[in-house]
């Protein structure tokens, strides 16, 4: 009866949800567990990442605490599927590929746990060569020709497990909080450490993962299927890695372009640009993990530092030497995944279409490009090198100028800067370029690696170091160089930050305008604070909030998420890169009354008092898309462009609870058999001498129909 | 999957209730349909029982209270379906292929017990049912890897008391024998207060009492339908 009552409960439950409420059987037999998922990627070739299977993949837990425990697992597990937990220090390549040929009869689910995580010393999911089959390549292999794949020591990312890049017949499930992976230890402890003999006979503590990737074998299957024609309907396998890049020149362009006409557009011979540029985004093995500190967003500070600082110290173009000059700064996104952004770029301006229409500027071609210089990693400030493919004077002249400012007792950096010439070029926005054109005048700011968890979930502020000193000082105007060392000590990230950009903008600033920098203003290491705060620590932070419009909401207290994406995922990073442009690289108009500033290019943000301020912007964004899903019946195989598309799921979800043990399930199946059984043949017998039962009943009134023989 | 479990504990609670539906309700189409009758008069006793349950809001966390209206109301019914089917009797006479139906009055008593049974242990079981075909199984949190296969055996005794108990009432109604009628409702009250100890998991207290009463009921209700010692000596004896 107090089933009955539960189901009266029930019965309520469903006329009225939004009032009653009821424990149900299920929640005391699942706990939910909260952890990111490995999903699945596909390029031209080959897919990568994890999937389970359609239902949910179970495994039983078991804690891996020394790679005995591996081995136990994988030589005689007494009651397979399992799902081992692996701390970071575990989680290698040759453990992952030995739990991956062990199958997922044995291996069904891998959990990553945040434990013992000091023993680590090392985390990179990428490549020893990141991007290897795309930029420049070996004359007919596709393969990198800037990168030795075979001698990982002297690849850009030694440390590189490439796990990023295998395809696991298991889902993979990262369990970031510690109280998470207690209760999942718990369990275990509970249920299945002990008496290793009796996991067959008894229930187990299992986990279950659902994380099922709809695309499979490449991205020209998936397209295929989920080309409308093919599947008559609207499911979709997979989508395209797509975002946007952002881009600003340091002057407003003065090059409109006639809209109406429906003449080709045309190149306006006369403008120059120096393409200074980054990487915006990052990647990591699990959805919605991953900073990339190190890996991406300490170049990312120095652009926007060098692009800040050069809009402030420089004279009006005008009064320039060259008055035509000017500087075009790009964040390219999806830089990650075989240069999206800049192989984008590149196609865009081959064909004449960078800037969009929209923009009522005539198109940049390579005729405008008087030379790049690309922002790398930074890993190491003390051991930047300045690469080129081959011996330039502009290069040379380049470097000379870095190094004076690198050296000059006068402000004290006291760097130097190497130059590095030859084919080993860092897997930058710039080979992009010296694919189309081995000529073209790039410069690679890169600094030898010595990042040990390259693309990965703990690329993070505690891995370069940061700490926020927040201030609440002026963070926008320039310092004085004696001034800049109060607030940080020589070896603090803003430091390095500050100093790297000085250099770079004063390098700039010489180019520019033919004369030395004898200025006593460096770049604010308070602005490089507060720029990774933001990035690193919270979207609701100082540097957002005055370069967003007065009063509009805040970001969430989170770091934006720099993976690329899809079209349609949340595109953060691109989004505030957009708005930190427009405030740090724009000229204050204070005559314009806010009313009259609602027209871009005039922008009105809030500023550092929050009280709103009108600018004249240039920022603008790109679509980061790679050719490859422009280009009809483009070749997927090829290798020319990015394939990348990422698979759809439905869900993520994990949870634990008893898988009940086979002797368990049998014999309730077979009580249920043979009550079944013998409650037909009593039935049958009664039913059939019902007559001699009831026997009181006159025979003609007999329940029961006539007796049969006994 | 757990798949072995849910028909394990299926056919454990409605394997017994299936055969007796085969051999002696299924070739006769009238009893099919005083069969369903009765089961909706059973679901009639439960929106009652929950229109009562979710109107007293400050006693709704006290199960008790549910339960003890809950049969009062499910007796109630049983008693408004005993008035239709006698109330009904002539014109089932007219229509049934079949006369001892209407011959024998235990019949229909049986066969509406039977449906107020097998609706009630299905409501019982049927969201316990659901939630057995998922991967795991009772005992993480609490509650005994036994649990589902003590909730089938606990459905299947309430469709076989159910079932006892309307061949009793009904044959007690006709007789004015109203102690027999008070030992409906009092056992009927008894067993469901006793499943409130299973919070406790008092499983095997719970169970040894019920199948006592179940096994006490049956006898009583063999009897009311006619059976005898002697008689059930004769059907041992195979004479």
């Amino acid at each position: 009866m107090a089933q009955q009552m539960k189901t009266v409960a029930v019965w309520f439950i469903l006329l009225l949800q939004s009032i009653t409420y009821g424990e149900r059987t299920r929640d005391k037999m699942y706990q939910p567990i909260v952890g990111a998922a490995c999903f699945r990627r596909l390029n031209g070739t080959h897919q990568i990442g994890c999937s389970s299977t359609y239902s949910g993949s179970v495994g039983v837990l078991h804690l891996v605490n020394i790679e005995a425990d591996l081995d136990f697992l994988l030589t005689s597990p007494p009651s397979p599927p399992y799902a081992p937990m692996i701390p970071p220090h575990l989680f290698t390549h040759r453990n992952l590929l030995r739990l991956k040929e062990a199958g997922p009869d044995i291996i069904s689910v891998v959990l990553l746990i945040n434990r013992n995580s000091d023993k680590m010393t090392q985390f990179s999911h990428e490549l020893n060569c990141p991007n290897q089959y795309s930029g420049l390549l070996k004359p007919n292999i596709s393969e990198s020709a800037t990168c030795d794949a075979s001698n990982p020591p002297n690849s850009w990312n030694p440390w590189g497990t490439g796990l990023l890049h295998q395809d696991f017949p298991f889902p993979i499930y990262y369990i970031a909080d510690v109280n998470e992976t207690q209760t999942l230890v718990n369990c275990f402890e509970k249920f299945n450490n002990f008496d290793y003999e009796s996991h067959a006979l008894r229930s187990l503590c299992a986990v279950e993962v659902k994380s099922f990737m709809s695309a499979a074998v490449n991205t020209e299957v998936c397209m295929r299927r989920t080309n409308f024609i093919n599947n008559l309907g609207s499911t979709k396998y997979c989508d395209p890695l797509e975002g946007r890049s952002v881009y600003a020149t340091l002057y407003p362009r003065n090059s409109p372009e006639n809209l109406t006409t429906e003449v080709p557009r045309s190149v306006n011979t006369a403008e120059k640009f120096i393409l200074v540029t980054t990487r915006l985004d990052t990647t990591s093995m699990f959805d919605g993990v991953g900073l990339g500190a190190l890996d991406s967003l300490m170049g990312f500070a120095t652009l926007t530092q060098v692009a800040h600082l050069l809009r402030q110290l420089l004279p009006p173009q005008g009064s320039l030497p060259d008055p035509r000059r000017n500087v075009l700064f790009v964040a390219f996104n999806g830089e990650s995944f075989d240069y999206i952004g800049s192989q984008r770029f590149v196609y865009d301006m081959e064909n004449l279409v960078f800037p969009a229409r929209s923009t009522k500027s005539t198109p940049i071609s390579f005729e405008n490009i008087e030379f790049m210089l690309d922002i790398g990693t930074l890993d190491d400030i003390t051991n930047i090198k300045l690469h080129t493919l081959i011996t330039t004077p502009l290069a040379q002249d380049f470097l000379k100028k870095l190094n004076n400012y690198a050296s000059s007792p006068r402000y004290g950096f006291n760097l130097d800067i190497q130059s590095d010439v030859g084919i080993q070029i860092p897997p930058t926005s710039a080979q992009s370029f010296l694919r189309r054109d081995t000529q073209f005048p790039a410069l690679i700011l890169n600094a030898v690696p010595a990042n040990k968890y390259y693309h990965s979930i703990y690329d993070d502020a505690v891995n370069v170091g940061f700490s926020y000193a927040n201030t609440s000082r002026d963070y926008i105007s320039l310092i004085d160089v004696s001034e800049s060392k109060n607030y940080f000590n020589a070896t603090a990230l803003q430091m390095k930050v500050a100093n790297v950009s000085s250099i770079v903008a004063f390098a700039l600033y010489e180019t520019l305008t033919g004369l030395q920098y004898t200025g006593n203003k460096v770049a604010n290491p308070l602005l490089a604070d507060e720029f990774l705060y933001c990035f690193l620590q919270s979207a609701d932070c100082r540097l957002f909030k005055a370069s967003s419009y007065p009063g509009s909401p805040s970001g969430l207290p989170l770091p934006p998420m720099r993976y690329i994406s899809v079209l349609g995922g949340s595109q953060e990073s691109s989004g505030w890169t957009y708005r930190l442009f427009g405030y740090l690289l724009s000229q204050p108009q204070p005559s314009v009354a806010k009313e009259n500033c609602t027209n871009l290019p005039l922008h009105w943000v809030a500023g550092i008092n929050g009280t709103g301020e009108c600018r004249l912007t240039t920022q603008s964004y790109m679509d980061a898309l790679s050719p490859a899903f422009l280009i009809e019946n483009y070749d997927w195989r090829s290798g020319k462009y990015s394939t990348w598309t990422e698979s759809t799921w439905s869900q993520f979800s994990a949870r634990i609870f008893l898988r009940p043990s086979h002797v368990h399930k049998i014999t309730t199946l077979t009580i249920g058999i043979v009550v079944l059984v013998i409650s037909f043949c009593l039935i049958y017998i009664i039913n059939s001498r019902s007559d001699v039962l009831f026997d009181d009943v006159p025979a003609s009134n007999a329940a029961f129909s006539r007796p049969t023989a006994c | 999957m757990t798949l072995p479990e849910f028909f394990g504990c299926t056919f454990i609670a409605f394997g017994p209730p299936f055969a007796l539906f085969v051999f002696t309700i299924a070739n006769d189409p009238v009893r099919i349909i005083i069969l369903i009758a009765a089961a909706f008069f059973w679901l009639l006793s439960l929106l009652l029982s929950s229109l009562l349950w979710f109107a007293v809001v400050p006693l709704r966390d006290v199960l008790v209270f549910g339960v003890v209206f809950s049969v009062l109301f499910q007796e109630c019914f049983r008693y408004i379906i005993y008035r239709i089917l006698r109330s009904t009797e002539q014109g089932l006479h007219a229509v049934a292929e079949d006369s001892r139906i209407t011959d024998n009055k235990h019949i229909l008593a049986y066969v509406s017990g039977l449906g107020f049974g097998l609706v009630s242990g299905m409501f019982a079981l049927v969201n316990l049912l659901a939630d057995m075909t998922g991967p795991g199984t009772m005992g993480y949190n609490g509650g005994t890897e036994i649990f589902f296969v003590v909730s089938a055996v606990q459905a299947l005794s309430i469709v076989l008391l159910h079932t006892f108990w309307s061949v009793i009432f009904f044959n007690a109604c006709d007789n004015n024998k109203y102690v027999q009628i008070s030992y409906v409702v009092g056992s009927h009250m008894l067993v469901s207060l006793l499943t409130l100890l299973n919070a406790q998991e008092l499983y095997k207290t719970t169970l040894l009492i019920n199948y006592t009463i179940t096994i006490g009921t049956g006898v009583l209700a063999f009897r009311a339908a006619g059976g005898s010692a002697r008689s059930f000596k004769r059907f041992i004896t195979c004479q």
